[in-house]
């Protein structure tokens, strides 16, 4: 499977059908993986494939216009792709996607084999990669019980008081130092200039207290519905361990049951917010 | 002046502390890790193994404070207890900063107010470094007192006024054998030390080279490595609702060196990366004499993309 990537990745870069390779390589820790940038055929035997290729590398795209690229994505990580083709943020013709079959990645932070976004991996339509390299020695990713419910998280806390939820969210965002990890690692996150940094006016509070924490937190939040892949990038880069994934999940959900839209799956589809439909369940939009 | 006595004597005496002080030390937050926290009992206070997710830094340079005078905060006494070592150095360093020719009220006071009980390490982990940057894991510097575990007991070097105060009678003074074992389990903590780098002497003759660029390729932007840095020190200040709001800032952030005209000198993560390396390893060390790193590894630690200064550092093409 390795060597059928780097093969390709030195085909591509040989015959100039991309000036940039993103990928995986090994982190100085000789462990973990992390980000690589690959310009030159020779590099190309720098590149891993393994549980420990966590990052949704699909963050990287915008930062290189024009470029034509080569990037490394597990199936999650191309629903994040699929958005920004839908949001016209990325040209497809600049893109040479090569998927990869993927046995579940860890959680380095929390010490377990597989992440939480694992165990309900969907993927994404076929069609969005070209090239996809299978992995003969599949792992067996953890069984998915049948009475399996993604939400069950968010079900209880939806259980829970208004008072108790709010109690839990401002011990959670006490926390954040508002380091804005979780917006530079997000692929959705792209905005030229981020709410938090407008000074004319500014929309909230720069202090790290719980006011503009909380305000931080929920807008970046309400700016991914119907966006968010559930990449789970956000809490992973989250250096106190907030749970940001659970907000986005409770918005996943409402939307998924309102407007049976799931984000990043398919191509075709339009964007949640810029799409109409007069089956809408809300009466004033017809 | 070095003292011995048993663990449950100390904790006795950490419970008494509760009235004078407030106290703060690291407290295991759910699987979120160690962090400082207010401690109201001992049950709170984790002196183990392990380093905390943010510094010490927070409670002398505040995150975020109001610079008017009405918001000076309260100013009871603090006792923080199980610092790192190369965290109390970290301190050291910001003393260079905001207590030398340019006298910070507002850090100065929170120096003063408080009493710092470290604890040397226990364990070091793969990301730890600060032998490489004239650390130790029994440093005392900027300590006002360090503990030492051994087995069932502290031994605790008085180092500072306030050290002596807090410590009193406690335990009693080393005996000859006891002073002996104890400087030889002092010895075998550097042992604890898994990596070792060479820090650069001065990276100048490098600031235009293309290595910057391949360092920081992979970078965010974030401010996590600033942020949960002992000794990064950078800060904006803001109107905040008609006050004047001091607030960390973060060098590797893009707007940090924005200029009103819209331009940026340093417009990537190429220069903005350089400059963080540049500050500790270069600038710093021009004009305060030292690196402004204590190894402490909280930045490799955290970095959601695995981005290792030690080995930035080590690897420069000097």
């Amino acid at each position: 499977m390795l060597k059928k990537l780097k093969d390709k990745a030195k085909e591509l870069l040989k015959n100039k059908q991309v000036d940039l390779f993103i990928g995986y390589k090994r982190a100085a820790d000789k462990i973990s993986a992390a980000p690589g940038f690959i310009t030159q055929e020779e590099q190309a035997d720098s590149l891993i494939w393994d549980a420990y290729c966590v990052y949704n590398l699909a963050s990287y795209l915008m930062e290189f216009p024009g470029k034509k690229k080569a990037i490394m994505v597990k199936p999650c990580d191309a629903r994040a792709i699929i958005v920004l083709l839908q949001e016209n943020q990325i040209k497809r013709e600049e893109l040479f996607i090569i998927g990869l079959e993927c046995s579940g990645v860890i959680d380095q932070k929390r010490g377990l084999a597989f992440d939480e976004k694992c165990k309900n991996c969907q993927l994404p339509a076929s069609g969005l990669y070209d090239l996809f390299i299978e992995d003969k020695n599949k792992k067996d990713k953890p069984a998915k019980p049948d009475d399996f419910d993604e939400y069950e998280s968010i079900r209880k806390s939806e259980a829970k008081s208004l008072v108790q939820r709010l109690k839990f969210w401002e011990e959670e965002f006490s926390r954040c130092i508002r380091c804005y990890a979780c917006r530079q690692v997000c692929p959705m996150c792209y905005c030229p200039k981020c709410v938090a940094e407008q000074t004319m006016p500014a929309w909230f509070s720069k202090a790290a207290g719980l006011n503009g924490n909380f305000s931080w937190n929920v807008t970046r939040a309400i700016h991914l519905a119907g966006r968010c892949v559930g990449c789970g990038e956000c809490e992973r880069a989250c250096p106190v361990g907030i749970p940001l994934r659970e907000i986005n999940k409770k918005i996943e959900k409402d939307i998924k049951e309102l407007f049976n839209y799931e984000t990043g799956l398919n191509i075709e589809q339009k964007p949640l917010l810029s799409s109409f439909d007069k089956s809408d369940p809300d009466e004033w939009i017809k | 002046m070095i003292r011995i006595f048993k663990k449950e004597e100390f904790n006795k005496a950490v419970v008494s502390w509760l009235g004078e002080f407030q106290v703060i030390g690291p407290k295991r937050i759910g699987n979120k890790g160690l962090f400082y926290e207010p401690i109201e009992a001992m049950e709170d206070l984790y002196l183990g193994p392990g380093i905390t997710v943010e510094p010490m830094k927070k409670f002398f340079l505040i995150p975020s404070e109001y610079l008017n005078s009405s918001s000076v905060p309260e100013k009871n006494k603090r006792l923080i207890v199980g610092a790192n070592p190369c965290e109390a150095r970290g301190i050291c360093l910001l003393d260079k900063v905001f207590d030398s020719e340019y006298k910070d009220k507002f850090y100065i006071d929170n120096r003063q107010r408080t009493t710092i009980v470290g604890l040397s390490c226990i364990a070091a982990d793969e990301h730890c470094f600060c032998t490489s940057l004239g650390g130790d894991p029994t440093d005392t510097r900027g300590m006002d007192a360090l503990l030492f575990d051994q087995q069932d007991n502290f031994v605790v070097e008085i180092i500072t006024e306030k050290g002596s105060q807090l410590f009193g009678a406690l335990g009693k003074e080393l005996e000859a054998d006891e002073k002996k074992e104890w400087q030889k389990n002092k010895a075998k903590k550097k042992g604890l030390l898994k990596k070792k780098i060479n820090a650069p002497g001065s990276l100048g003759h490098i600031f235009e080279n293309e290595y910057w660029k391949e360092v920081s390729a992979g970078c965010l932007s974030c401010g996590i490595c600033t942020y949960l840095c002992p000794t990064c020190h950078c800060f904006d200040l803001v109107d905040d609702e008609r006050k004047k709001l001091r607030c960390y800032d973060s060098c590797a952030f893009s707007d940090f060196t924005l200029e009103t005209s819209g331009h940026n000198p340093r417009p990537t993560k190429k220069e903005r990366y350089r400059q963080r390396v540049f500050h500790k390893f270069d600038y710093f060390k021009t004009n305060f004499g030292e690196n402004l790193c204590v190894g402490c590894g909280r930045c490799i630690r955290s970095c959601p993309v695995k981005i290792d200064i030690s080995q930035v550092i080590a690897n420069a093409p000097i």
